[in-house]
């Protein structure tokens, strides 16, 4: 029996193995954070890990094991044989085993019988159930099903068809053959329509192809090479400079700081943001007024101040002017994890206040006049100073951190940042988050992790906005998206 | 009263259900915890005010001339050893620099109270401040009367949250005599901590109505200043005990009224006193304000050691008899309301007869 069951053990086991890869696959696409615009809903997943909660988290391999079984069809679930074991999921470290975890012989006695009382009912055994039946799957230990190779030979075949197009589609990128690339990253998609990878690599293609974006000038020839998306654009009819923020992960916050705890990694998807903070000029071109509080004969610069006083609530007018006004509309104000990531340009070193003398206006330079300190100042001592005269940062973004604080869309909510628990709502009453800093802080409050919030009413001449806009994905083929 | 230590070792899914305790005794103190803060404040705390007869003239404001300072340096450890825990300091009375002397070493165990007085930045002013005590445990913004809250009085706050952020302050409030204005407070300033306002036994009657139970229900932290309604209540005390006499010959602290008083009101007074033996008026009225449960701290201005001694025992008795007043303290304390409406606004220093008018309202 060894010589002949072991190509078909082997087989299985591969087959198995490739079939946790592609579950993995869709769970990594599921735990994604949804895209700006409308995105494929990504596979619901496998039903057996939902109906298995919390012990799926650890064990993979046994909740797809169990899932095949007649057990589950029968409602039988992990707390059926181990107990409620609420000691060992809580203990991340396995000190605590489950209630119930009979090794071996003790299998029959202790599990099986405890409902199959009267024993196998085709073999009548009392014990050595695992003999005939795999511990969780049920079916027999060695012996595959004969529906089973059909469905294994068809994800094999759909994998190696898969990687040959991939790779053929990577070689077509290196040449600069998008649309020979793009051809073959769908062929990859029809196979494996979920694949994150491939969706991105047609994605880059499309936008190599066709780089066009409704309300956009793109100013310069750099492009973004993980997405195809042009680094430098223009908002048509108003002079607002964005730049491309590249997609990646970033560890979020700051340990120093009571309220930026704990750093956690949150991904971004790849986003445009405004160069430098909206400036009143450029408030006054989409809201005709001026509501900031440095201007007139004391200013004579003040056109290219950065706007300030204004409420959250006054950025989300604007805003929605914007949008009325330029094709494709979709701007709004970036996300606090998306404003971090763009301020430390992806970067997850820790603050340094001393080093931020050459690329920020904050206390220490922002003094109206040049005479000496003295101890006794009020706020008008300071003021803001025209935008993008420091020093730019790794990404090219300018004044990000002070000058004035920016507003986010973010609701102020404890980390951990989710953005699909509703901080990201529009609609929903309370505090909104500032970041950056701005004119009037120390050095110490232009730490990128540090957060602070405001009402979404206050209008303070320390708070401005960046504008930012999301990334619509180009258009799946109906043959591929499985949204439709 | 719940113990510090009957929760200390608590898990952490049963410290998420129930609430956080409120106060707890450390030998001859009580310590309440001040609002939602992690502060925990003694109920006796030492004011910022300082002798008047030992000031001169300073830069900015006044100062203490040597003896002046001697002396207050060594009232306010003596406040330490008896278990106070806050200290709240005036930059205009020229105690900056001595109280950072005078808390160096025992930094961890002294909340230092800071209040922003004139109209500088208050960031650069807390950085002033933060740079010389490390931190400021409580900060807060002295705000004039009038109900709306102006434009820069938002930024100042703004900047004050900031700080918080940035660790530079632990608390943040503001302190003010006007109730319009506490309650505009309340709605307006976010992540308030606490509010510093009047509050005595005189002063209750006018019962903050509208105030008080909006305060309570946000949880912010309330600490009573003038509890002896800037030693006012001190002066209606018909018993000027020998123990009682200031150390300073030109402080005239306990002298009598100078306007006559029926006799009768008096007698009133000094009968119910006699009732309570061991007892002043003084201690009856910071019994009053230690009586609820919704006040931190009572802050008094204490020029003398006898003020100290009087004023600490006051808690003592407050632990040992009962945390409510009994029929004949009440009785005491009707009494010298009487004594100070027949007084009339003379009662109060004449820097503060306006507020006569509000708590007789």
């Amino acid at each position: 029996m060894g010589g002949a069951g072991k190509p078909h053990l082997t087989s299985h086991l591969f087959s198995f193995g490739l079939a946790i890869l592609i579950v993995f696959a869709n769970l990594v696409a599921a735990e994604q954070p949804p895209q700006d615009e409308a995105a494929p809903a990504p596979d619901s997943g496998q039903k057996e890990f939902k109906e298995a909660g919390v012990c799926v988290r650890c064990h993979i391999v046994s909740v797809l094991e169990w899932g095949i079984s007649g057990h589950r069809q029968a409602a039988t679930t992990c707390q059926s044989c181990h107990g409620r074991s609420e000691g060992h999921v809580a203990n991340e470290r396995n000190e605590i085993k489950p209630q119930r975890l009979p090794r071996g012989a003790d299998i029959a006695g202790q599990l099986c019988l405890t409902c199959h009382q009267s024993g196998c009912p085709e073999s009548k055994q009392l014990q050595t159930c695992q003999q005939c039946h795999h511990v969780h799957a049920l079916v027999h230990p060695t012996q595959p099903r004969a529906a089973d190779s059909d469905h294994t030979n068809d994800i094999l075949q759909r994998w190696d068809g898969f990687k040959a197009h991939m790779a053929r589609g990577r070689q077509h990128v290196e040449n600069q053959q998008w649309t020979s690339a793009h051809a073959a990253f769908q062929s990859a998609l029809k196979l494996i329509p979920d694949d994150r990878r491939a969706r991105m690599q047609w994605n880059m293609c499309r936008r190599r192809i066709d780089p066009a974006m409704p309300g956009f000038r793109i100013v310069g020839d750099k492009v973004e090479s993980a997405t195809g998306l042009p680094r430098d654009v223009e908002v048509v009819g108003f002079d607002i400079k964005m730049g491309m923020v590249p997609p990646g992960e970033f560890d979020i916050g700051s340990n120093a700081l009571a309220d930026s705890q704990p750093v956690h990694t949150v991904r971004v998807e790849p986003f445009y943001l405004g160069r430098s903070e909206v400036t009143q000029a450029q408030w006054r071109a989409v809201m005709d007024t001026n509501p900031a509080g440095h201007q007139g004969e004391s200013f004579p610069e003040s056109k290219t101040l950065p706007v300030e006083r204004v409420s959250w609530d006054d950025c989300m007018q604007f805003i929605s002017r914007l949008n009325d006004r330029v094709a494709g509309g979709g701007f709004r104000l970036p996300t606090e994890a998306q404003w971090e990531y763009a301020c430390r340009s992806g970067a997850n070193q820790a603050f340094r206040p001393n080093d931020i003398g050459a690329s920020s206006w904050y206390r220490a330079n922002s003094l109206r006049n040049a005479e000496p300190e003295s101890e006794f100042l009020e706020l008008e001592a300071y003021a803001p100073r025209p935008v993008g005269t420091r020093r730019p940062n790794r990404w090219g973004f300018l004044d990000m951190q002070g000058n004035v604080g920016e507003w986010c869309s973010s609701m102020w909510r404890p980390y951990v940042y989710d953005r699909n628990d509703g901080r990201e709502s529009n609609g929903q009453a309370g505090l909104r988050v500032v970041r950056g800093g701005s004119y009037a802080d120390p050095s110490a409050g232009l730490d990128p992790a540090l957060r602070h919030a405001e009402r979404p009413n206050r209008r303070l001449r320390f708070n401005g906005l960046r504008l930012a806009r999301g990334v619509p994905p180009p258009a799946l083929p109906k043959s591929i998206d499985r949204s439709k | 009263m719940v113990l510090a230590g009957g929760l200390g070792g608590a898990g952490g899914v049963a410290a998420a259900t129930q609430p956080p305790f409120r106060e707890f005794r450390r030998g001859g103190m009580l310590y309440r915890r001040l609002g939602q803060t992690d502060l925990f404040v003694s109920t006796l705390s030492f004011g910022s005010h300082t002798n008047p007869a030992y000031r001169v003239a300073a830069e900015r404001g006044t100062a203490l001339n040597e003896d002046g300072q001697a002396l207050r340096d060594r009232h306010i450890a003596k406040a330490f050893d008896r278990g106070v825990n806050m200290v709240d300091v005036y930059e205009n009375a020229g105690q900056w620099q001595p109280m950072a002397q005078t808390v160096r070493g025992r930094r961890d165990k002294v909340l230092v109270s800071i209040c922003r007085q004139f109209s500088q930045f208050a960031g650069r002013h807390i950085d002033a401040a933060a740079g010389l005590f490390g931190h400021v445990d409580l900060y807060r913004i002295a705000l004039n009367p009038g109900p709306d809250i102006d434009e820069k009085t938002f930024e100042d706050w703004d900047a004050i949250r900031r700080a918080k952020r940035m660790g530079k302050v632990r608390a943040i409030g503001v302190s003010l005599h006007d109730e319009r204005k506490m309650v505009s407070c309340l709605k307006e300033l976010e992540g308030l901590d606490f509010i510093m306002f009047p509050y005595n036994f005189i002063h209750a009657r006018a019962d903050y109505s509208e105030f008080l139970p909006k305060a309570i229900e946000q949880g912010v932290g309330l600490i009573a200043i003038k509890p002896l309604a800037a030693g006012s209540i001190a002066k209606l005390d018909p018993m000027a005990r020998p123990g009682s006499t200031p150390e300073d010959p030109r402080v005239r602290l306990y002298k009598r009224g100078n306007r006559p008083v029926h006799p009768a009101v008096v007698e009133k007074l000094t009968r119910s006193l006699n009732r309570i033996p061991g007892e002043s008026l003084c201690q009856a009225a910071l019994r009053f304000v230690y009586s609820k449960p919704f006040i931190t701290s009572a802050m008094p201005g204490m020029f003398q050691e006898q003020e100290l001694d009087d004023n600490y025992d006051a808690i003592s008795r407050h632990l040992e008899l009962s945390h409510r007043l009994s029929h004949t303290e009440l009785n005491v304390l009707a009494a010298a309301q009487d004594l100070s409406r027949a007084r009339g606004p003379g009662w109060l220093p004449s820097h503060y007869r306006w507020l006569d008018r509000c708590w007789r309202t």
